[in-house]
């Protein structure tokens, strides 16, 4: 039944997706020229990656997902004297993000300071959707999130009810989001690492 | 992993340890003196974690990904900033919409991990961010060699962008390029060849299983 309605659709699709394609290129008639050419010789493979349609999804209230990974980018003011304090506090800490391991769902994870320490840009990558996410990190580490993000500009802390609502709404939703292996978690790729060393030690063995 | 553990405490004697434990925490204490309530309670409570975790096993430190960047392990961090030049932001976003928010050409940058698009400021500036493994300059060729169209596209909304063949392309990303001040990864020393070759391993081991089952 899906597939009927499939190829029923098909020529309305191909128009569609040729009508997509003419509006790109009447969007990128003013465009460099460096941009038209290099438009115009990808666009075959520009076609067939519309057909496709593998698009990224939702990672629930807001941000992008792709496969089983998820994308969050958050832009925040500093309160005055609130980069220098963080960036003391990063340059003690290093790389001790053991909080970060403890929640379990956290592949990468920067903090950039942007426009002359104005702005923090928080940007992570992790595991499945934004609300169990959030919920993990409020009751996992909580703590360790208010004092990372105290110096940001109206934070209400981690055990406040507007937490949520402050986060999603310093948040921007990624245009575009790539994942060279979205089907793993941080989870599954700690067992394949287990699996590997569990692999080399057997055949060492018979070896 | 677990081998790597039990290797480190032999890089610094516990006393030793324990003391730049002390150092940390009263720098720390120092740092959030005028912080506000929240972050001064919150540090408090975390404190003695973290004295734990010092004394426990110093972790590898961050390192610069060459150029520009941080790097930690084999994981390197890239964050762009660049105004866009007027009906960039238009253009670049139909672009990407129509790819439907999917650019699975990265997969042809054997080096690249994640990598973002974020438009801010009313659409006048865009991020760019990935996570990618080694060094900068090898990375930077490896994109322009495996996919100049697409950069060409993208980089063509770029205000001042010269063009990823000029010679002054480098020096273009490298001066928007702003070095994070804090990066994790939860495995640092996986490149992205690596966890394509375990996951060929995990695959080839359940066949085998299977067929001893």
């Amino acid at each position: 039944m899906a597939t009927q309605t499939a190829i029923a659709n098909r020529p309305k699709q191909d128009l569609a997706v040729e009508q997509q394609i003419q509006k790109l290129r009447q969007i990128y008639a003013d465009a460099p020229e460096m941009g038209r050419v290099a438009l115009e010789k990808i666009m075959g493979e520009l076609e067939a990656a519309v057909y496709s349609q593998l698009k990224a999804s939702t990672a629930g209230r807001i941000g992008l997902r792709q496969g089983k990974v998820s994308e969050l980018t958050a832009i925040v003011k500093f309160t005055s004297g609130g980069a220098k304090r963080l960036r003391a506090l990063l340059n003690v800490l290093g790389n001790n993000f053991q909080g970060a391991d403890k929640v379990g769902t956290l592949h990468d994870m920067r903090f950039v300071f942007l426009d002359n320490d104005t702005k923090l840009l928080f940007a992570t990558a992790y595991d499945g959707d934004w609300d169990p996410y959030i919920d993990d990190f409020a009751t996992k580490i909580p703590d360790a999130l208010d004092v990372l993000f105290c110096d940001a500009e109206g934070y209400p802390g981690m055990h406040s009810p507007a937490v949520r609502d402050w986060i999603a709404g310093n948040q921007i939703t990624a245009d575009a989001w790539y994942v060279a292996s979205p089907n793993l978690t941080v989870a599954e790729t700690k067992r394949l690492e287990k699996v590997g060393g569990a692999v080399e030690e057997f055949l060492d063995k018979i070896g | 992993m677990s081998t790597a553990t039990a290797l480190k405490p032999s890089l610094s004697t516990a006393p030793e340890r324990n003391q730049s434990a002390e150092k940390m925490v009263q720098q720390l204490r120092e740092i959030f003196a005028d912080a506000p309530e929240l972050g001064k309670k919150a540090l408090e409570n975390v404190l003695r974690e973290i004295k734990e975790q010092v004394s426990e096993a110093p972790p590898p430190p961050i390192e610069s990904a060459g150029r520009v960047g941080a790097r930690l392990g084999k994981r390197s961090e890239l964050t762009i900033i660049v105004p866009l030049a007027p009906g960039g932001a238009k253009r670049l976003r139909a672009f990407l919409r129509l790819l439907g928010g999917n650019l699975n050409k990265g997969d042809k940058v054997g080096s690249l991990h994640d990598m973002r698009f974020v438009f801010f400021d009313s659409d006048t500036r865009l991020l760019f961010a990935t996570s990618f493994d080694g060094d900068w300059d090898p990375y930077i060729d490896d994109f322009v060699t495996s996919i100049p169209d697409y950069l060409d596209i993208i980089d063509s909304a770029w205000d001042g962008w010269p063009g990823i063949r000029h010679p002054g392309a480098k020096d273009y990303l490298a001066r928007h390029q702003i070095t994070a001040e804090g990066w994790y990864v939860a495995h640092p020393d996986l490149t992205v060849a690596e966890i394509h070759r375990l996951k060929r391993i995990g695959k080839a081991l359940e066949e085998f299983l299977d067929k001893v089952g």
